[in-house]
């Protein structure tokens, strides 16, 4: 570098007009002084001083002439020049040899234009400043040492600082010498921005210029004509090349020199200081809205991207928002080559194709409209994940502009994925992967397997994405819980693939996109198809393997009662055990006593899997029970059958099977009071004086048979057989285990609720339970009745026995004496009698007024079966011809009917 | 400073050699004249986009003061 010596440049720059021109100094003064002009005055390059840009751009340069070999030579070259360290600007030179290169190929057009306009505009100057052709060294040049400082601060760009440096001078620079020259605007077009301000130079008043003297001096040669007087351009303006270049930066939300984020207003903002005409601020705020919402995209996208929490459907959204940011950046990246490509012919621009606020403002309108989306979609998803944030996206596709529809649609693919992916791994293999709680199934791990029908999975209706509906989504969580129930309760090993034919065909979400747009119809199926075949296989393994109907059966035929033979055998076997105490009843006694029946009866017949089941259990006894009280039958229920029988249900049947046995016991208890009258009757005929109270009983006794008569009609045929029914058409046509769960409940509350053992009629219960009673108290006290009845009536035939036997010996029949005790002893059995009376009268009162009570309250009750019981039991209106209350309300409800008959 | 351009004469010479190559590939036009003044004013810190401009600024004159020599001749 030493070498070079150090020439003042105003000499090196004459000695190269003279070189390049081939005239002499002399000659070349006009040249001369222009060069200078030039060069002063755009000290400052409008280039960033990188030499690998530089040597980037000359080899892109060579590469478009297709000279590839030369572009080889030339990284060649340039390497050597590297290693030499004789250059300080090594980019300068070489950015001087780009700019001078021509492409060989192509002859320069431009030459004429520049020729005439150089020849045209060098006279003018030769008259305005005369002052330099003589002494081209004493010209400062050195200008860029004293404003180097400045022109740094305002940035790389030699127009911007050319405009900061005027805003010094008070005069208006005129805005196009050559505008007001309409033959050459065309050439003014295709002028280079540096030539065009060189020319303008000499007019404007720059003191700190170096051409400062010259220009103040008023112009010497003739009047300037007013045409090229033009519009004068506002102090300190920005050009629009400028904002074109803030404006990309701020697209990608990095502040740009002018156009600076406002922390305060939360926009991107002009700065208030830079002078700008209004539409060009208008056009740039218009413009810089794309790197406020670029940033709201950006600043979600970056929070949420690492949090691992947020989950795989929130990851997807992010990486969707990502997908479409790149998209964004592809699009900048274009306009930024856009404005390298203008930069590398540096002054050479053409303004027809070059990157006006304008135009970005038509190219950027249908990215602003995605990026608005997207923000509106930051937005709205904020704080949601899982099927809720798919759920969102989903509301955002619901709108009529098709571009906007078609990116959320977009959006909506990828962040359903995962959801698609979990509800396929769920519904085909009953597998829930869902480490961040994003699916709407979800699973207590809590849960034992006895439960797990009922409580281990559930529904988490906020993740229920809104495009999936709800009764889509109630037969998923069912699909996955059959498939589950299948493996860990049946310990069914069978794979899914076999349960059902539609996992074998490639169900990957790779179709989400295509499902979502066919919700109603493919999806629909799919889970259908899916819900259909598991729960069928489940039905059937159930039925199959655990003999479930079966079960059904046999809880209706043994705890209900169905199997009439066998209970009453059973009951027969066990009286005598049960009217013992309760506290003297062992259990292995009464399971001996089942076994028996069993054996004896029909059951027998009964598969084994049944019978098995089938035992004895002993209520909790409370002083002074009965065995009557505390005997219940059981039936054990483990395994897959206890979902469908859970404790609950077995509780319900176990207070069904208690109330049944009574009633079936009140049968047994009045059967038992009928054989005594009709076995009695004969014998008693002898003893007229019982004749009346005999009569009372039997009286009494048909009134209750009558009574249990009805009331075991009304349990049998109006409860358990109509709810048997509806039941097993239930059971046949259920689709899923669910239904039959729902329909064993139902049928279980109806039988509950009709057999009076529910809360709301747990008055009549009560009076049914005293009517019981007073069955019972009847018994014994005609038991009693007979007991002292027989034991009088042997005792007489013992006597008239004894007195026949004595006559046949020819002894008197009877003496006085005994005549006289026997007479007594009658005497004082028909002293008896009266009490009997009374006490047989007492009960009958109790029981009618009991009786009467019960259809007070079955006449008010709201069932209607209840009502017709009521019918049934009075139907001759015994009743109510003792009782007003019941008139009354009988009359409400039948008056009109009895007037009509 | 002037034996340290002695000793950096091949250095120099090496340098405007590699220079002129870069510029006859990138058909610049500049004879080695030129080039060498081009490169001490751009060593000199000038703007080599002005420096560019004025170069083919005088071309085009000197070409079209000829064409009018010419015409007048």
């Amino acid at each position: 570098m030493a070498t070079l010596d150090q020439k003042s440049p105003n000499v090196l720059l004459q000695s190269l007009c003279c070189r390049i021109t081939g005239k002499s100094e002399a000659e070349v003064a006009h040249q001369f002084q222009y060069a200078v002009r030039v060069i002063g005055s755009n000290y400052a390059p409008t280039i960033e001083r990188d030499e690998f840009l530089v040597s980037e751009k000359i080899k892109k340069e060579l590469l478009k002439q297709r000279r590839e070999a030369d572009a080889a030579l030339f990284s060649e070259l340039h390497r050597k020049l590297q290693t030499q360290s004789v250059l300080k600007h090594r980019w300068s030179v070489l950015y001087l040899l780009l700019s001078l290169s021509e492409d060989p190929r192509k002859p320069s057009s431009r030459v004429g234009n520049y020729g005439a306009l150089f020849a045209q505009a060098l006279p003018r100057d030769a008259h305005s400043t005369p002052f330099y052709c003589t002494r081209p060294q004493s010209l400062a040049l050195g200008y860029g040492e004293r404003s180097a400082g400045l022109s740094a601060s305002v940035g790389t760009s030699g127009i911007s600082s050319l405009g900061v440096y005027t805003l010094n001078g008070p005069t208006a620079t005129p805005q196009s010498l050559l505008a007001g020259q309409p033959s050459q605007s065309a050439a003014g077009s295709s002028q280079t921005l540096g030539s065009r301000l060189a020319w303008a130079l000499p007019v404007s008043c720059s003191p700190s210029s170096a051409l400062a003297p010259l220009a103040i001096r008023p112009p010497l040669g003739p009047p300037v004509p007013s045409s090229r007087v033009v519009r004068p351009r506002q102090d300190g303006e920005v050009s629009e090349a400028t904002l074109v270049r803030d404006i990309l930066y701020v697209f990608q939300g990095i502040d740009g020199k002018f156009i600076k984020m406002s922390a305060q207003d939360n926009c991107y903002k002009i700065d208030g200081k830079v002078v700008l005409c209004k539409s060009l601020r208008d056009t740039s705020s218009r413009l810089s809205e794309l790197g406020w919402l670029h940033n709201k995209v950006r600043k979600y996208t970056d929070a949420r991207s690492l949090d691992r929490a947020f989950g795989l459907v929130g990851q997807s959204f992010c990486a969707s928002l990502h997908q479409e940011l790149k998209e964004y950046y592809r699009l900048l990246s274009v306009l930024h080559s856009q404005l390298q490509v203008e930069d590398e012919q540096g002054v050479l621009v053409c303004t027809e194709s070059s990157l006006t606020l304008r135009r970005l403002l038509v190219w950027m309108y249908d990215p602003k409209i995605r990026l608005k989306t997207l923000a509106a979609l930051v937005d709205f998803c904020q704080g949601r994940k899982g099927g809720e944030l798919a759920s969102a996206v989903h509301s955002y596709g619901k709108t009529g502009d098709p571009q906007m529809r078609a990116l959320v649609q977009h959006i909506l693919s990828l962040v359903s994925n995962p959801i698609l992916s979990f509800l396929y791994r769920w519904i085909y293999d009953g597998e829930l992967e869902d480490t961040y709680h994003e699916f709407f199934v979800a699973s207590d791990p809590n849960v034992k397997t006895d439960r797990l029908w009922h409580d281990k999975y559930s529904l988490r209706k906020s993740m229920i994405p809104t495009f999936i509906t709800m009764d889509q989504a109630r037969k998923v969580l069912l699909i996955g819980k059959s498939i589950n129930f299948l493996h860990q309760v049946c310990h069914d090993r069978t794979p899914p693939g076999q349960i059902t034919a539609a996992s074998n065909s490639a169900d990957t979400p790779r179709d989400a996109a295509e499902l979502l747009s066919d919700l109603d119809g493919a999806f629909q199926e799919k889970i259908d198809a899916a819900y259909f075949d598991t729960s069928k296989y489940l039905l059937d393994v159930l039925n199959r393997n655990y003999l479930l109907l079966e079960h059904l059966q046999a809880m209706r035929r043994y705890l209900l009662l169905g199997q009439g033979d066998f209970i009453r055998h059973l009951m027969d076997l066990l009286k005598p055990e049960l009217v013992r105490p309760a506290t003297t009843l062992y259990q292995h006694n009464l399971t001996g006593i089942l076994e028996t029946a069993v054996r004896a009866t029909n059951a027998q017949y009964d598969n084994a899997e049944i019978l098995k089941r089938l035992d004895v259990r002993l209520l909790e006894v409370s002083p002074g029970d009965t065995g009557w009280d505390v005997f219940s039958l059981d039936y054990h229920v483990d395994g897959p059958i206890a979902t469908v029988f859970t404790r609950e249900c077995m509780g319900h049947y176990l207070r069904v099977f208690n109330f049944l046995w009574r009633a079936k016991r009140m049968e047994y208890t009045l059967t038992d009071i009928w054989k005594g009258q009709m076995c009695n009757a004969k014998l008693l005929k002898t003893m007229p004086e019982l004749s009346g109270v005999l009569h009372q009983c039997h009286i009494l006794a048909s009134e209750m048979v009558h009574f249990i008569h009805q009331m075991q009609y009304y349990i049998t045929f109006e409860v358990l057989e109509c709810s048997w029914d509806e039941l097993w058409n239930r059971v046949q046509q259920a689709q899923d285990l669910d239904h039959i769960i729902a329909a064993h409940d139902l049928f279980l509350d109806s039988v509950i609720s009709r057999c009076l053992l529910d809360n709301s009629s747990r008055n009549l219960l009560n009076q049914l339970r005293a009517i019981f009673d007073q069955i019972i108290e009847f018994q014994s006290a005609q038991d009693s009745l007979y007991r002292s009845a027989l034991e009088e009536l042997t005792l007489r035939l013992q006597f008239e026995d004894k007195k026949q036997q004595r006559e046949e010996e020819g002894q008197w029949g009877v003496t006085a004496e005994q005549e006289a005790e026997e007479k007594k002893r009658i005497q004082e059995f028909q002293e008896t009698i009266p009490k009997m009376r009374s006490q047989l009268r007492i009960l009958t009162h109790f029981y009618q007024n009991i009786v009467q009570q019960f259809l007070v309250l079955l006449m008010t009750s709201t069932d209607e079966s209840l009502r017709f019981l009521s019918f049934r039991l009075d139907f001759n209106e015994h009743y109510k011809a003792r009782e007003p209350r019941l008139r009354a309300s009988l009359g409400t409800n039948w008056g009109r009917r009895s007037s009509n008959m | 400073m002037a034996s340290a351009a002695n000793t950096n004469l091949n250095a120099v010479r090496e340098t405007m050699d590699v220079l002129l190559e870069i510029s006859r590939l990138l058909n610049t036009g500049l004879d080695i004249e030129s080039l060498s003044i081009c490169v001490r004013l751009c060593e000199q810190g000038i703007n080599p986009e002005a420096l560019s401009a004025v170069i083919k600024e005088l071309r085009k004159a000197s070409e079209t003061l000829k064409a009018s020599e010419n015409c007048a001749n």
